[in-house]
């Protein structure tokens, strides 16, 4: 098997799992920067500033399902140059952000752990 | 900005019907801020182009937008479509294959075989298409089958699979029985029938005279398919399917033998599977004429036996197989 796997094979597994690393803690991510409503091109910008660069064809979809799931709230908002939709997360989404918050911290924990023993 | 407006409508086109405007005010909403960001002053086509090549296709954003993915029968649904395509297919090609052993044992008219086998495949085409099409329409209404979480016991497991061995022994006698059986129509072929009284003349069998050939060759197919058997040690799909067209194959062969023997009792008087009761007298009488009758009834309720058994055993052999490719699709490419 591994014969056949070239560099490139493994570059693109490589980008692969990045990207689904990423994706994992997306949620996280948005519930926490989301305290005080945002709109979409303002939360990405709030989030490549503190360091989580994002594709914007993933986040938009993710804001919907998330309001979908009653964990953020949106609305429109006609102020300013043109209509923009704003979203905050919800009671329900403030539960399971301080759950995932605490399951992060954990997993985080033991993964530094455990990396530590590889390196 | 006509570009912008242009991918939005391109991009609701793939959209999910429920909430295209929605959708698309927002996406305008969130290209016109990035623009925006990126020089208030103007935005050049240059700029707007390089934007929506970042976002990706108008398909691949509206896919996003999919929630469950576009699925013509998603990961929900496929384990339930699998198995009802599995006992569809198998009860619907035994059932053909009941019927067609019936219309070969007892039916009037001789089989148009190659527009029966051709209507049988168009059938099993449409059959499978029909499910399909149920499930697609289940897909697209988001039904989603109870998923049942029971109590399950490891000791209910089943034994490690076995289906795949073979029974040497089994291939060793049918190979020595179709060797002598060739021996017999090759060597003896005048001698196939019986010889009534010391002295009276043998009867020959017309219709297996006349059929040598091909049930010679079925008989060497046969032979050829158990040497594989031998060799290659085990089933796999190959060989099953092999096997499944030459019963195929032994089936047609038979019907012929078959239809041919009840031309000849028609000939003979005898039209019904039963009516050999009315020649018994003349059997008595030791004439001949009554005893080939006889002796051909004799042939033709043998034909109809083995005919029987042919169909039981190939209903058998594409039940295992329609289960087998469903339940390991994979097993198609790897083991033919």
């Amino acid at each position: 098997m591994y014969d056949k796997m070239n560099e490139e094979t493994i570059f693109s597994i490589n980008e692969k799992l990045t990207q689904e690393l990423r994706r994992g803690v997306l949620v996280l991510a948005t519930l926490s920067q989301l305290k005080e409503a945002r709109y979409g091109y303002g939360l990405i910008e709030q989030l490549t500033r503190r360091g989580l660069d994002i594709d914007q064809g993933t986040l938009y979809p993710l804001l919907r399902r998330l309001e979908e799931q009653g964990l953020l709230q949106s609305k429109w908002n006609i102020e300013g140059s043109h209509p923009r939709r704003y979203y905050a997360i919800s009671p329900k989404g403030e539960e399971l952000l301080q759950a995932l918050a605490i399951e992060w911290r954990q997993l985080t924990q033991v993964m530094q752990d455990l990396l530590k023993e590889e390196g | 900005m006509d570009l912008i407006e242009r991918y939005v409508q391109a991009v609701g086109r793939h959209l999910p019907h429920k909430n295209r405007a929605d959708i698309q005010a927002e996406l305008q909403s969130t290209l016109v801020d990035t623009l925006e960001a990126q020089g208030a002053e103007g935005v050049t086509e240059e700029q707007a182009v390089t934007l929506l090549k970042k976002f990706g296709s108008p398909e691949k954003v509206a896919a996003s937008y999919w929630p469950e993915g576009q699925y013509l029968i998603g990961p929900r649904l496929y384990p339930l479509f699998r198995m009802v395509t599995g006992i569809a297919l198998s009860v619907f090609v035994i059932v053909q294959l009941v019927f067609l052993g019936i219309w070969v044992a007892f039916g009037q008219k001789p089989l148009p075989t190659l527009e029966y086998f051709g209507g049988l495949a168009g059938s099993i085409f449409s059959a499978f298409g029909a499910i399909v099409l149920v499930f697609a329409v289940l897909q697209r209404l988001d039904v989603r089958p109870e998923t049942k979480d029971e109590e399950w016991d490891p000791r209910q497991l089943p034994a490690i699979d076995e289906e795949g061995s073979i029974r040497r022994g089994g291939i060793v006698v049918e190979i020595t029985f179709s060797l002598i059986l060739m021996a017999i129509l090759l060597l003896l072929p005048g001698k196939i029938g019986v010889v009534i009284s010391p002295g009276a003349q043998a009867f020959l069998n017309p219709v297996i005279i006349r059929y040598l050939p091909l049930m010679i060759v079925a008989i060497l197919l046969g032979i050829g398919m158990d040497v594989i058997l031998l060799w290659r040690e085990r089933w796999e799909t190959g060989t099953r399917i092999g096997k499944v067209v030459l019963n195929l194959f032994s089936i047609y062969v038979l019907f012929i033998l078959l239809a041919a023997h009840t031309t000849w009792l028609a000939e003979h008087g005898v039209t019904s599977l039963f009516s050999i009761l009315a020649v018994l007298p003349k059997i008595v009488d030791a004439s001949n004429d009554g005893f080939q009758v006889f002796v051909m009834q004799a042939f033709r309720l043998a034909f109809i036996v083995a005919l029987i058994v042919t169909v039981v055993d190939t209903a058998n052999m594409v039940y295992r197989l329609v289960r087998r490719l469903i339940n390991h699709p994979s097993s198609l490419i790897l083991t033919t």
